[in-house]
């Protein structure tokens, strides 16, 4: 039922047909019940006047019979009564079959006593004795005239059958008064309202389901373009741009079609505009990155030459060497930055997974940091037992994130020591490298992977990172299908976890390092 | 004298280059185009081929390989290109190793060079086999009955330090400190590269090597002899 629900709420043409369908059977079910109502009354009522007029003819007949047999003998009225039974059950328009009752009211009191004996009750064969019912008889016994009623007619087998009672009192010489029914059968007029019923529902049956079809077809003319706009705005979410809709008409929905189409081109040549003027922008920070490189390699190499022979300058030229040696250095891993910051824009960074044991990667990092000579000390935390664990992935990527965190850590932790926890999971791997230093308020958390983004500008750097190191290490993760995420408090310092997928080309299910530090204490 | 050609369309660098490479001993041929490399390559032959991969007149990767097609000579190509696409290409065509610019030290260049010069293995038996191999480590001679294959200096490294400690299992890394002469690199993409050269070379069938086997996940070692 609910699917049903949801079938007609998700579909135009679902819905557009229900209600028609609905509708159009509530205006066939009232017409269609008023003409039966008024049909089967009429039939009724035809029926119910031939039957009493025959029924009082017969009554007539009887009388006026009963009449001139006053004063005959009995034997002579005997047939009488005979002949009144036979011509009141057979005579007659009425096709419906016919019985009749003659009973003698018990109560009345005879002219003649001694005739008493003379009993006339009659009742067609096969029926109850106890079929008239009650009421009518207790209208007959105390009226002139002709007396009706409908009720079923009950057989001595106990079968039933509706049909009209037709009743009067009737006087037979030398008995008394009677009385005299006549019982017509309904079920021709039954058969006839029932034939009349049938047909009216097959009718608005066969109605309902043309008007269904007629719906549906109408209605697809219409929700034919609509869900064809549709899978092409489908089309046009997943970036293919060249969709567009057929027109054949020149109604509104050719007007729809038309105004799709134009927004379609419009889209199109906007995003290509944009797609172009972004590819040109990459493709002049990745030329402009490649263009230094050849200046810079020279750069280097003469700055070498001078600094081998600096012990032969004055205090000034050898400090201004040292200092031109170490800028170089900068400026070349600034340069290295924004080529991969192209890169990840032009997006055609690419994974290169080698299977390698990630301890040890991390252990080669700290080493190349300078981590284990920190001044605040520095606290590996690895699962009891474990020594190493493989993983599959771009080593290159992985071991700068690790550089970018432990250089980010150095630069900030101060004197306070810096805590590296390593946990692994059959799935997942994670790193997280927590400091104690100044911290960071929760709400710039999402910051810290900002291009070029200071937390504070006017902290002096220590080890002059490029301000791109988190914004790529975020980058590297998220290739490896991963996820780099910063907690940090104010005085309380930051925790950066890193967790990737054991296998390249995985991804991760859960968090094995939670993102809160264990040591931090919520005020 | 050992002589280094140097091929960089860069005056200033290739000036710098030369003063740094004389500096270290090394004599120096510069050639700023790419058209001019075979000319005087073949009128004086160096012992190792310093080669730009951007050239005028033709490129460093297809100057690369006319090299290959008359000798044996290590060269090192220089990139301003990282990407691996452009790495692997300029492997591909033959270079032994390659440097991208800038270099972190000039000193780097000038050991690598020397790496690609030395006189390796000498305290190795003169004769090595793998399987059907035989290696003339003296005559630096690789030779499958008695038929001899050409091979660079650093294919024939390459496979001398995998032959000369049979069954040993080599990682890419250890191979590229033994035979690549690096310190500390995680450039794998070299080893395989040159795996790859020397196998369809050496192999009888390059997709199912019997000579340099694969040890999935860990690297490289020699076929263990009579074993086949």
């Amino acid at each position: 039922m609910n699917r049903f629900r949801a079938t007609i709420r998700n579909s135009l043409a679902s819905k557009v047909i229900a209600t028609t369908l609905l509708l159009s059977f509530g205006v066939l079910f009232l017409t269609g019940s008023a003409l039966y109502s008024r049909l089967s009354e009429g039939i009724r009522q035809g029926n119910l006047d031939t039957s009493l007029a025959e029924a009082r003819s017969s009554f007539f007949n009887a009388q006026y019979q009963f009449l001139l047999a006053q004063g005959q003998s009995d034997l002579e009225i005997r047939d009488v009564v005979k002949d009144v039974i036979v011509t009141s059950t057979s005579a007659g328009v009425n096709q419906g079959a016919k019985s009749i009752v003659l009973m003698r009211i018990p109560n009345s009191v005879s002219l003649r006593p001694e005739n008493i004996k003379n009993l006339y009750d009659t009742i067609s064969t096969g029926l109850s004795t106890t079929t008239v019912p009650l009421s009518l008889r207790e209208k007959v016994e105390q009226s002139f005239v002709v007396e009706y009623q409908y009720a079923d007619l009950e057989y001595a087998d106990g079968k039933k059958e509706s049909s009209l009672f037709a009743g009067k009192r009737i006087d037979i010489p030398n008995s008394g008064t009677y009385e005299m029914y006549l019982i017509y059968s309904l079920s021709t007029q039954t058969a006839t309202v029932d034939f009349i019923r049938s047909a009216l529902l097959i009718t608005g049956i066969v109605l309902t389901f043309l008007i269904g079809l007629i719906t549906y077809l109408v209605v697809r003319q219409v929700v034919r373009p609509v869900r064809e706009a549709a899978r092409i705005a489908q089309q046009f979410t997943k970036g293919e741009f060249s969709q567009r809709m057929k027109i054949q008409t020149t109604d509104e929905l050719a007007t729809l079609g038309n105004a799709f189409n134009e927004m379609a081109l419009s889209l199109e040549s906007q995003i290509s505009r944009l797609e172009n003027l972004s590819r040109v922008q990459q493709r002049f920070v990745s030329d402009v990155s490649h263009e230094l490189r050849t200046p810079l390699t020279t750069l280097r190499m003469a700055s070498e030459v001078i600094y081998g022979e600096r012990e032969t300058f004055g205090p000034t030229t050898m400090r201004s060497t040292e200092l031109l040696v170490a800028q170089l250095d900068r400026f070349e891993k600034l340069l290295e930055d924004l080529l991969e910051v192209s890169r990840f824009d032009a997006e055609v960074a690419v994974l290169e997974p080698v299977n390698f044991d990630f301890v040890a990667m991390v252990e080669r990092c700290l080493e190349e940091a300078g981590a284990r000579s920190h001044v605040g000390g520095l606290v590996l935390h690895l699962e009891p037992g474990i020594s190493q664990i493989q993983i599959n992935a771009d080593i290159r990527r992985v071991e700068r994130v690790m550089r970018n965190l432990l250089s980010n850590a150095l630069d900030h932790a101060d004197d306070k020591p810096i805590v590296v926890t390593i946990v692994g999971t059959s799935t997942e791997v994670a790193v997280g490298v927590r400091d104690y230093g100044p911290g960071l308020e929760s709400a710039l958390l999402m910051r810290v992977f900002d291009r070029f983004w200071r937390a504070d500008p006017s902290r002096s750097r220590v080890r002059g990172g490029t301000g791109l190191g988190l914004s790529i290490a975020l980058e590297d993760a998220r290739l490896h299908n991963g996820e780099l995420e910063a907690w940090g408090r104010p005085g309380q310092g930051t925790h950066f976890v890193l967790t990737l997928p054991l296998i390249a080309g995985g991804s991760i299910s859960s968090r094995p390092l939670k993102l809160e530090p264990l040591d931090f204490v919520k005020a | 004298m050992t002589l280094v050609m140097v091929v960089d369309d860069d005056q200033d660098l290739a000036e710098m280059l030369g003063i740094v490479l004389t500096g270290a001993g090394i004599d120096v041929d510069l050639v700023s185009r790419g058209d001019q490399v075979m000319e005087i390559f073949r009128n004086n032959p160096p012992d190792l081929v310093l080669l730009d991969v951007m050239l005028p007149g033709i490129d460093g990767i297809e100057v690369c390989k006319l090299i290959r097609a008359e000798s044996m000579v290590p060269i090192v190509m220089l990139s301003a290109k990282s990407d691996t696409h452009d790495v692997v290409r300029g492997l591909e065509a033959g270079a032994d190793d390659y440097m991208v610019k800038p270099f972190r030290h000039a000193s780097e260049l000038v050991a690598r060079i020397r790496t690609r010069l030395r006189r390796t293995n000498a305290d190795v038996t003169a004769l090595l086999t793998i399987r059907d191999l035989t290696i003339d480590v003296t005559a630096h001679e690789v030779s499958r009955a008695g038929k001899k294959i050409a091979l660079t200096r650093l294919e024939f490294d390459l496979l001398v330090a995998l032959a000369k400690e049979p069954g040993r299992v080599f990682s890419r890394d250890v191979l590229l400190g033994e035979v690549w002469g690096y310190r500390h690199s995680t450039d794998t993409r070299l080893v395989n590269v040159h795996v790859q050269r020397l196998r369809s070379k050496v192999e009888h069938d390059p997709e199912h090597p019997e000579i340099v086997m694969t040890v999935r996940g860990v690297g490289y070692k020699a076929g263990v002899s009579g074993n086949s």
